[in-house]
């Protein structure tokens, strides 16, 4: 009896957090598939229906920049299913990976085991796509992936022949945010990283990249997933008499780490890579995230003149504008959707045709001309890191870096 | 200048930030000693105790300021509203907390390892439950109606903050007033009476249920008003208790677990060691976490039941 109870209790405890996260994240699923799949209900008749799969944070803490990328895909997915362009109907299948490498292997199995998906966006970071990069390309057929925002600089060289990315990877954005840095006259800078995948990678080439150009670094790290109060590190950083600081990390951080700078009396200038840039940075910094500065081998959809009609239909579309790398998932979908109608044009798309393809395209986007190395990168005369300012609360594109001072 | 002059002459701004850091520890550490003063027990769903009052007080902030800016001495008032409403949720959580999760197996008679897997059961539940009902962001900021970065005065060439006073006053005026409860008041009496030998006390006529029950509200409360603070200093979300919450399990048993003044003792030393640490040039920020850590097993190496030993409970 009394072991009975005991069970009934730790049963109904568990089964209550079960249900309860397990909830949370199928509201997100059906919330990602059902964008995508509601409007292209149509299996019947000689319609064909191909799936594009999506990997990214839709939940948890860096949810942000997973939300900005699904809803830029949805978009290109609605409108070429709307426009009637191609004679296969496309939908989007999303995966939450919260952004955790721990997370993401099932989300890339979901995908690699749904046989109508035939290509992937994605993985959004770096640290997850180094965890399932090597499944989607090692299944068999392989998996086409193409993602619109890990940056990581190594994922290159992973030998993953499935793989592409369509943005500057970190070394091309650490090293031109460092030349502008020493451009601005910096003598001596602080390069922090938030040790993940990413925040080290960028942090990493910032500070070897500054050094090259003579200039003299600082280097330290603070586990941007277990800390909250950025005093201490914000004290050592303003007692440090530097010019600048680097900051590789993604946005909540950030904006912790800002807030806690202006405590400490930091008058240097401010600077993170792409992870910082975007409003849960604006909004959690409040005015301390004013000045900051952010490198990011990303459009300012904004004021891209290739990119007015998407940013008027994206913003009619999710009640926001776009973000950083909305317009970049766009660019990735209606990249994913050309190599499928290109590679169904002899019978039924496979991943392996959609690969041969992809490989092949020569893409004009938004955001820039898609034509990929032989190791999944795009060419290098495309790629373009522009700096990113916040005024006043928003953040505002001052252009090509490599055309500042 | 080197960066070990750098070192020295930043102490008095760290020892500072070690003492704000120091006080929410403390605040979380005396929950985590109380309950195993009373029950031999680590509640380990505290941690989310913490988090409760952070949500709760940041919802009772939110709607007095809204968008409004604060004058003159509705500052203050918000700010007290914010500790009150903080710690009320944190009683209500702990409360909560025991009478689902403990008090039915303590009733049935389970063994000690069921509270442990019970706790964690409840500690999970709460933070997705927060998760759900508000959002997965970190950072939440409490609305700006004051400056809490605002400069009050200097102590040579350190500053020290509006927030850094409210935090480590409030903490203080709490620990005193803790340690006068437990030591000078009939409950007090009662709780300690417990914690020495639960059998003799229930037959000198204690309520054994309520003591425990009562025992868990005051650690809540303590917990939830660290909640606010911490929220207010650097935002509210709903995973922010597991740090902070092994930190100040941490403290406890530095201090000596179920020694009331070992809890406030061990927050304290271990706010300090991490920043001090950790600023050391050839340490770094990023062993922060494991700073703790060592100074644990490095203390208990020398002293193994803790600084001031396990006073208050019966040897475990």
């Amino acid at each position: 009896m009394r072991n009975r109870t005991l069970t009934t209790i730790t049963v109904v405890l568990a089964a209550g957090a079960l249900a309860l996260s397990a909830c949370s994240s199928s509201k997100k699923n059906t919330n990602g598939g059902g964008l995508g799949g509601g409007s292209s209900a149509n299996n019947g008749g000689t319609n064909q229906t191909y799936k594009i799969g999506f990997v990214g944070a839709l939940s948890g803490p860096n949810a942000q920049l997973g939300i900005n990328e699904r809803n830029g895909a949805t978009l290109a997915i609605d409108q070429a299913n709307a426009s009637g362009k191609y004679k296969f109907k496309i939908a989007l299948n999303a995966q939450d990976s919260e952004g955790d490498p721990a997370k993401a292997p099932a989300a890339a199995t979901a995908l690699i085991s749904d046989p109508t998906v035939v290509a992937v966006i994605g993985p959004a970071f770096s640290g997850e796509s180094k965890a399932v990069n090597p499944s989607f390309c090692q299944a068999s057929p392989p998996m086409p992936t193409v993602t619109a925002s890990a940056s990581n600089a190594e994922l290159q060289n992973q030998g993953n022949k499935c793989w592409h990315r369509i943005i500057p990877n970190d070394n091309v954005e650490g090293s031109q945010g460092a030349d502008w840095l020493a451009r601005t006259g910096a003598k001596k800078v602080y390069v922090l990283s938030d040790l993940s995948a990413y925040g080290a990678g960028v942090a990493g080439t910032m500070a070897k990249e500054l050094k090259a150009k003579g200039v003299s670094v600082v280097s330290s790290g603070v586990d941007g997933t277990t800390t909250k109060n950025y005093n201490p590190i914000a004290g050592t950083i303003a007692a440090s008499g530097t010019d600048a600081l680097f900051y590789g990390g993604y946005d909540a951080q950030s904006a912790l780490l800002a807030k806690a700078l202006v405590a400490a009396g930091y008058k240097g200038r401010t600077v993170t890579g792409n992870g910082g840039k975007s409003s849960v940075f604006t909004t959690g910094a409040g005015k301390a995230g004013n000045g900051w500065y952010f490198t990011c081998g990303c459009q300012d959809a904004t004021i891209a003149p290739t990119a007015k009609e998407f940013t008027a239909a994206y913003t009619a579309k999710f009640n926001t504008p776009p973000s950083t790398y909305s317009p970049e998932a766009f660019d990735a979908a209606n990249l994913l959707m050309d190599a499928i109608s290109k590679a169904s044009a002899s019978g039924t798309a496979t991943r392996t045709s959609v690969l041969d393809a992809l490989n092949k395209e020569d893409f004009t986007g938004i955001t820039t001309q898609i034509k990929f190395q032989a190791n999944g990168e795009v060419q290098s005369s495309s790629l373009i890191v522009n700096l990113f300012q916040e005024k006043s609360g928003a953040i505002k594109g001052l252009g090509n870096i490599k055309e500042l001072n | 200048m080197s960066q070990s002059e750098n070192w020295v002459q930043q102490l008095p701004q760290n020892i500072i930030i070690g003492l704000e850091q120091g006080s929410v520890y403390s605040l979380i550490a005396l929950g985590y000693t109380l309950v195993y003063g009373v029950l031999q027990l680590i509640n380990f769903a505290h941690s989310e105790v913490f988090m409760a009052g952070g949500f709760g007080s940041y919802l009772v902030v939110n709607g007095i300021v809204g968008h409004r800016h604060m004058t003159g001495v509705m500052v203050p008032l918000t700010v007290l509203c914010g500790v009150l409403s903080g710690a009320l949720t944190g009683a209500a959580i702990a409360w909560l907390l025991e009478k689902v999760a403990y008090k039915t197996l303590r009733r049935s008679g389970a063994p000690k390892l069921a509270f442990l897997i019970s706790a964690i059961g409840a500690s999970l539940f709460l933070s997705n439950l927060a998760g759900k009902l508000f959002n997965r962001l970190p950072n939440n900021a409490f609305p700006t109606y004051f400056d809490i970065n605002h400069q009050l005065f200097k102590i040579g060439n350190a500053k020290v903050t509006l927030i850094e006073v409210i935090i480590v006053g409030s903490a203080v005026v709490m620990m005193i007033f803790l340690d006068r409860l437990v030591n000078r008041t009939k409950l007090g009496r009662g709780i300690r009476a417990v914690a020495e030998d639960a059998p003799t006390a229930a037959l000198m006529g204690i309520d054994i249920d309520k003591t425990i029950s009562r025992t868990f509200v005051i650690g809540g409360a303590l917990a939830g008003a660290a909640g606010f603070m911490f929220g207010t200093a650097f935002g509210v979300s709903n995973l922010m208790g597991f740090t902070p919450g092994v930190k100040a399990f941490a403290a406890a048993v530095l201090g000596g677990i179920g020694n009331i003044r070992g809890a406030m003792i061990g927050g304290l030393i271990l706010g300090q060691a991490e920043v001090l640490i950790a600023a050391l040039p050839f340490v770094g920020a990023q062993w922060n976490d494991v700073i703790s850590f060592v100074v644990l097993v490095l203390i208990l190496l020398v002293r193994p039941t803790g600084i001031l030993g396990e006073r208050l409970g019966r040897a475990a």
